[in-house]
C-alpha cells in the first residue's frame, strides 16, 4: 500500500544492515531489532507485523532478484541496495501559505481523509505539525455537520 | 465584551418547503437582533448529500449564516430555537473570531518579514543568517 514508503523513510540511511539480520532469524527475535536503534527497529518490526502471515514469504522472493519494478519501495529494502531515494514531502499548506483551514471547504479537506473518513497521518501527507493540527480541527468540525463522514456505513 | 464572530450552519429536512426555511431564517435574524447580535450573511447552500445518515435522511438542505455578537446568550437562544423547530435536523455553531485573529496575526507577521528581507540581502549577503534574530530581538524589545 501507499504507507510503506513513508514508514520506511526514517530508517533508510541508518538501518542498512537491518534487513539481512532479521530476515535470517525470522520474526522470532525482537532483540536484534531493538539494538539497532529506536527509529529503525520500531518501523521495521511494525511493518512485518502488518503484512504478517501471507505477505512475508512473497516479499522475500521479490527481494531476491533485486527488487522488480512492481515491488517499488519494497524491492530495495530487501535487496540490500539502497538506491531508492524518497522525495522529501512538503507541507501543502505551507507552500500555499494557508493561515486558516476552512471546515466548510470539503473539497480542500478531502485529500487528507481516507475514503472511509479517517484522517490521514502526517507521515503520509507530509503536512507540518501546525497545519495538521488545524486540519484535524477543521475535519472534525466538518464531520460534526455531516460534510465529512465519521466512518462510512454500508 | 468584545464582539465575537460565529458560523452557524443548520440542516433542514430535504422535503421542507422553501418558504418555511425562509421563515426559520427570518425568525433567527429577528431573535439575533433582539439579543444585540447581527446576521452578517445568510447563504442557502441548497440540498446536499449528507456524509452520514441524520435522523434517517441521506440528504439535507444546508443553510449557512455568519453572526456577529458581543453576547454569548444569542447562541443559546438561536440553538434553542433550532432545536425546537421540526424542520431542522442538525445544526452547528462555531466561534471563529479567534481563528481569524490568529490568521491576521500570521499574515501581518509574514508581511513584516517580507518587507524586511530585501534590505538585508542588499546590505550584507554573507552574515545574512545571523542578522535576522538580532533584528527581531531589537524589534521585540
Amino acid at each position: 500500500m501507499s504507507d510503506e514508503p513513508i514508514k520506511a523513510s526514517p530508517e533508510t540511511p541508518a538501518a542498512t544492515p537491518a534487513p539481512s539480520a532479521p530476515r535470517a532469524e525470522g520474526g522470532s527475535s525482537g532483540g536484534a531489532h531493538r539494538s539497532e536503534g529506536h527509529s529503525g527497529g520500531g518501523g521495521g518490526q511494525r511493518r512485518e507485523g502488518f503484512s504478517g502471515g501471507g505477505g512475508g514469504g512473497q516479499r522475500r522472493e521479490g527481494g531476491g532478484p533485486g527488487g522488480p519494478g512492481g515491488g517499488g519501495p519494497g524491492g530495495p529494502r530487501r535487496g540490500g541496495k539502497r538506491q531508492y531515494f524518497r522525495k522529501k514531502k512538503v507541507c501543502r499548506f505551507c507552500v500555499e501559505r494557508v493561515d486558516f483551514i476552512d471546515y466548510k471547504k470539503v473539497e480542500m479537506l478531502q485529500p487528507f481523509v481516507q475514503d472511509r473518513g479517517k484522517i490521514l497521518p502526517r507521515r503520509m501527507t507530509g503536512t507540518c505539525s501546525r497545519h495538521q493540527r488545524w486540519l484535524g480541527e477543521a475535519i472534525k468540525r466538518a464531520r460534526n455537520i455531516a460534510l465529512l463522514p465519521f466512518a462510512t456505513e454500508l | 465584551m468584545e464582539e465575537r464572530l460565529y458560523d452557524l450552519i443548520f440542516i433542514c429536512r430535504p422535503a421542507t418547503p422553501e418558504e418555511e426555511i425562509s421563515k426559520i431564517v427570518a425568525t433567527l435574524e429577528h431573535s439575533a437582533a433582539e439579543h444585540g447580535g447581527k446576521v452578517e450573511k445568510t447563504e442557502k447552500w441548497g440540498t446536499r448529500r449528507l456524509a452520514y445518515r441524520v435522523s434517517k435522511h441521506r440528504e439535507g438542505f444546508f443553510v449557512y449564516m455568519v453572526l456577529r455578537s458581543a453576547q454569548s446568550d444569542i447562541i443559546k437562544e438561536l440553538e434553542r430555537r433550532l432545536k425546537v423547530s421540526d424542520a431542522v435536523i442538525k445544526y452547528q455553531t462555531v466561534r471563529l473570531d479567534e481563528d481569524l485573529k490568529r490568521q491576521q496575526k500570521l499574515v501581518h507577521h509574514r508581511e513584516r518579514r517580507a518587507s524586511r528581507r530585501p534590505r538585508k540581502t542588499g546590505a550584507a549577503p554573507a552574515p545574512q543568517q545571523q542578522v535576522p534574530p538580532a533584528a527581531e530581538q531589537t524589534a521585540a524589545s
